[in-house]
């Protein structure tokens, strides 16, 4: 990462975070970090989160890692904090997961 | 929870099921192969049983499940049905209705309803007691538990261990892993749980939408085992799931290792770090593994056989059963069932050839080449031969129709105090399965009428000079090109004058209007007509002959009336043989072409002008033979402009029993027609009865006869039909 | 948010029963009286499970599920089926189909309840 400028990319999922979106998701994540050096991705409007979804997260999360790139996941809508509850994956995606969707205010790394 | 509405519901949905499963069953000796029928017949049964289970009404559910299960035997082809079967089946249909009727009134069933319950559930027995597997299927299966409590080492813990390795389609399948947490989450407190996600293959060759995921989950519930083993009940078939009860053997924890060999080392970590298994506990349990590799390493099949020992038996009954079925029916099967749909796509190809094969036909002509006349000539021919023979493929008996009356007639005879005997003649008349569908219900209302209105009362029958026993006859046959279908009855006949000063009253005629007894009949078809205090209950369930008459022209038939007083009633129903194809007339008028249905036609005239008076717009009559024949143009009736005047035929066209000549310009010959239904913007269309396309790619109207010669006979009926102005 | 369960059934009677049921768990409810009716009554709002009823007039159930599961908002749409104890065929039918839940009539209320929740909680 000798750039001087970091590309940064961004997007928001909105509404379903499941097994009807995990497909698309999946390309547009995968072209993001071909594009960008970091990605950011917003969960502050999922309203619905499923083991697909879940499942996407993680694979996500472990593709950015290989590449050594970073991908924030962040503002975790209340159903996404449910679902990481329910499986106890907070640690796994690190310190980002505890900051709830009140307290987090959308400041960079 | 209210539910005296619904239980409302139950019981008049219950009461009309039975009332279908009882038409069915009257049907069923004469079409003992009619899958339809014994669907509906199971159908009613199921859905009763179903709905009454909602309510906890056992002794419905109970009784209803035995007449279901018999039924589904039959349904099978494991048992046949015949006249036997069918009286326990009514039987039990009228018991099911009882045990109804006392729920209706609040009130326990009696000794004898009871008595009746348990003998008729003994007859029904027999019928599934002859193969015993098949049987076992039938009844349902506790997944019992095995107690496997031998001596050995014991975990110590207080927490259920649950092992879920989901199967890759259970996304797929629209389960989600999460919502099976989530209700184990009701059922006790997930104490720990560890998401393996080791599985999950990179972002870039991931089947995203498969499932990778497993859980290892601490759980503390007061719950039994079967219970929390139920959460899983609808992935258990295609996913692992272990349920380690509390302070189990280290030896099923050293299954549960087995059961994934690829994990071992980790899954024991997680045991340890989940709380489960101490590390002492896992050491322990390495050494019996170790050992355990020489002598009865239990592959992992087994152990999931033997988690799943109970379900074994089931599996294999159910295969048992499949297979005979199987087999029984490649015993039995001269005839194959077609997917009605995959029929009509045929008779749809059929159309398509005949229009693609007369254009042919109209080229040749053209060309007049004689060896590609005679080619064409072969084609039509054949082309003709399959078209019958596709229809005759949806063609159906009416004899089950009608023989489904022999229980209306005798309970509406016993609800009237009157005695009538049905009979049927003509059952092996065939037509179109759709039509017999449509007919039927026209058919009932036709029926009853007869019965309530048309049949007189024992004492009037005597004072008559008549025999006590009235007869209702159901007749069908066919009749140049169409079939005839008559409820008939031998009772008064209509009262003309009554009839003729209720069509006043309505409005329907005027009072001075000149017609003839038959016409005057014909009116009780009238919309408008019939009223609530023409009619019984009986009869009158809201369908008036309007009604009747409506349903049946949908089917491009008509229905005519014939009574003599004193004699009886005759209704006539014709229809069409097929809905789809005709042979048709070609005729001109002006510059436009109408098919006229061959069927109807009886002969061609042709004369001049001169000799037929008839003025525009009117209807005239002309000497045919030394009989009166009504006459109508064409030319007016669809308001034709450009008619060149010069030379006229006269096409006779005969419905039912009246005859009318259309007056055209040219006759083109015979031709088959695959008929198009209206566009909705042509319902209106008086007189026509579809479209059809020409060989040419003209579209041409199709004429509806019966409705033109309803059209073309005066006030009367363009009072009843409303025709436009013009005839 | 309330999710939302269609159930298809011929009955009247079970749709009223299972829909009372349904509603006072904390469900949206929608209802179809066969398969075609419950075709036409999807029109791409969410729906997070079915219960439909195997043997029915006009469509029948197995039918309804493989034609649901063609259109693309509703092909991981969960669905139970309901259906006798003596229907083992059908079943093997109806997993090929995509129905991979199942409930045996006759059921209660809470019993429906208690398989809707292991799918789908409120």
């Amino acid at each position: 990462m000798g750039d001087a400028r970091i590309q940064l990319g961004q997007f928001v999922i909105e509404g379903e975070l499941t097994i009807y979106r995990v497909t698309e998701l999946q390309q547009t994540l995968l072209d993001l970090l071909r594009r960008c050096d970091a990605v950011d991705a917003d969960l502050s409007q999922v309203n619905e989160i499923d083991g697909a979804g879940l499942q996407w997260m993680v694979a996500a999360k472990r593709e950015a890692n290989r590449q050594h790139k970073p991908l924030r996941f962040a503002g975790h809508s209340r159903p996404v904090q449910e679902a990481l509850d329910l499986c106890d994956l907070g640690a796994f995606f690190g310190d980002q997961v505890v900051i709830s969707s009140q307290a987090w205010e959308g400041a960079g790394s | 929870m209210n539910l005296d509405d619904a239980l409302k519901t139950f019981i008049n949905e219950s009461r009309e099921l039975l009332e279908q499963m009882e038409e069915a069953l009257l049907g069923i000796e004469q079409q003992p192969d009619d899958a339809e029928l014994i669907n509906g017949i199971f159908r009613a049964a199921h859905t009763i049983k179903g709905s009454a289970g909602l309510f906890g009404l056992e002794q419905i559910v109970a009784f209803t499940h035995v007449a279901e299960s018999v039924l589904d035997r039959v349904r099978d082809s494991l048992l046949v049905i015949d006249a036997e079967l069918v009286a326990i089946l009514l039987a039990s249909r009228d018991h099911i209705g009882s045990l109804i009727d006392h729920l209706a009134q609040g009130e326990t069933p009696d000794a004898a309803t009871h008595r009746q319950g348990s003998e008729l559930t003994e007859r029904l027995h027999r019928y599934l007691n002859q193969t015993p597997a098949a049987a076992r299927a039938a009844m349902p299966v506790e997944h019992a538990q095995i107690p496997e409590r031998e001596t050995g080492r014991v975990a110590d813990t207080d927490n259920w261990h649950i092992s879920l390795r989901f199967g890759r389609e259970v996304l797929r399948n629209g389960m989600d892993p999460l919502a099976f947490l989530r209700y184990l989450g009701t059922l006790g407190r997930i104490v720990r749980i560890v998401t393996l996600t080791d599985d999950i293959p990179a972002l870039s060759e991931l089947d995203a939408e498969g499932c990778w995921l497993g859980f290892e989950i601490v759980f503390s519930s007061e719950a039994d085992k079967a219970t929390i083993e139920s959460a899983f009940d609808f992935v258990r078939e295609d996913s692992h799931i272990r349920i380690l009860p509390p302070r189990s053997r280290i030896a099923e924890y050293l299954r549960l290792i087995d059961a994934l060999p690829n994990e071992d080392m980790r899954l024991g970590e997680i045991l340890v770090r989940c709380g489960t298994l101490t590390p002492a506990e896992l050491d322990s349990m390495l050494e019996m593994q170790r050992q355990g590799d020489a002598t009865e390493h239990a592959p992992i099949g087994e152990v999931l056989v033997e988690q799943k020992v109970v379900q074994e038996p089931v599996v294999e009954a159910a295969l048992v059963r499949q297979k005979q079925i199987k087999e029984n029916r490649n015993a039995q099967n001269a005839s194959i069932r077609v997917d009605s749909a995959r029929l009509d796509q045929l008779i749809n190809l059929v159309g398509e050839l005949i229009i693609v094969g007369s254009s042919a036909n109209l080229i040749a002509r053209q060309i007049a080449h004689p060896a590609l006349l005679e080619v064409t000539y072969n084609m039509t021919r054949m082309v003709e031969e399959v078209r019958d023979s596709a229809m005759s493929l949806r063609m159906v008996q009416i004899g089950a129709t009608f023989s489904r009356f022999q229980r209306v007639v005798h309970d509406v005879a016993q609800e009237l105090g009157k005695d009538i005997r049905l009979e049927i003649s003509g059952g092996e008349t065939e037509l179109d399965k759709t039509v017999v569908e449509k007919i039927t219900d026209p058919l009932t209302h036709l029926v009853r009428n007869a019965m309530d209105h048309g049949i007189e009362s024992r004492a009037q029958r005597a004072a008559n000079g008549k025999p006590e026993q009235g007869v209702l006859r159901l007749n069908a046959w066919h009749e140049s090109g169409s079939i005839v279908i008559e409820v008939a009855d031998d009772g008064g006949g209509l009262n003309t004058e009554k009839i003729r000063a209720k069509a006043i009253e309505r409005g329907l005629i005027a009072a001075d209007a000149g017609l003839s007894e038959h016409d005057i009949h014909q009116l009780i078809f009238a919309a408008g007509f019939s009223t609530a205090d023409a009619v019984s209950n009986l009869s009158g369930r809201g369908v008036g002959m309007d009604v009747v008459r409506s349903n049946i022209e949908s089917l491009r038939g008509s229905v005519e009336l014939l009574s003599q007083a004193g004699a009886g009633t005759a209704v006539r129903i014709h229809l069409p043989l097929t809905l789809a194809i005709i042979d048709g007339f070609l005729v001109g008028v002006g510059r436009e072409r109408y098919v006229i249905p061959l069927e109807t036609v009886e002969e061609c005239i042709q004369f001049s002008v001169t000799e037929l008076n008839l003025a525009s717009g009117e209807a005239g009559y002309m000497d045919l033979r030394g009989e009166v024949l009504p006459c109508v143009r064409l030319r007016d009736v669809f308001d034709v402009r450009h008619s060149s005047a010069t030379r006229e035929s006269i096409v006779v066209v005969r419905h039912g029993a009246r005859r009318v000549g259309l007056v055209v310009n040219a006759l083109y010959g015979e031709l088959q027609a695959v008929i198009k239904p209206l566009g909705r913007l042509f319902e209106a269309a008086q007189g026509v009865g579809g479209f059809t396309i020409l060989g040419d790619g003209e579209v041409t109207p199709v004429i509806d006869v019966a409705r033109l010669i309803e059209l073309s006979a005066g006030p009367l009926h363009s009072r009843a039909g409303g025709l436009p102005a013009a005839a | 948010m309330a999710k939302t369960i269609m159930i298809v059934d011929d009955s009247a009677t079970l749709r009223q029963v299972v829909s009372i049921a349904l509603k006072g768990a904390g469900y949206d409810v929608l209802e179809a009286s066969d398969g075609k009716d419950a075709l036409a009554r999807l029109t791409g709002q969410k729906v997070h499970l079915v219960i439909s009823d195997v043997n029915m007039p006009n469509m029948d159930g197995l039918t309804f599920v493989t034609e649901m599961k063609k259109l693309p908002a509703y092909k991981f749409t969960p669905v139970i089926m309901l259906t006798t104890e003596a229907g083992a065929d059908k079943k093997a039918q109806g997993q090929a189909a995509g129905a991979k839940a199942w409930v045996v009539k006759p059921f209660q209320p809470a019993q429906m309840l208690a398989a809707v929740s292991k799918l789908v909680l409120p």
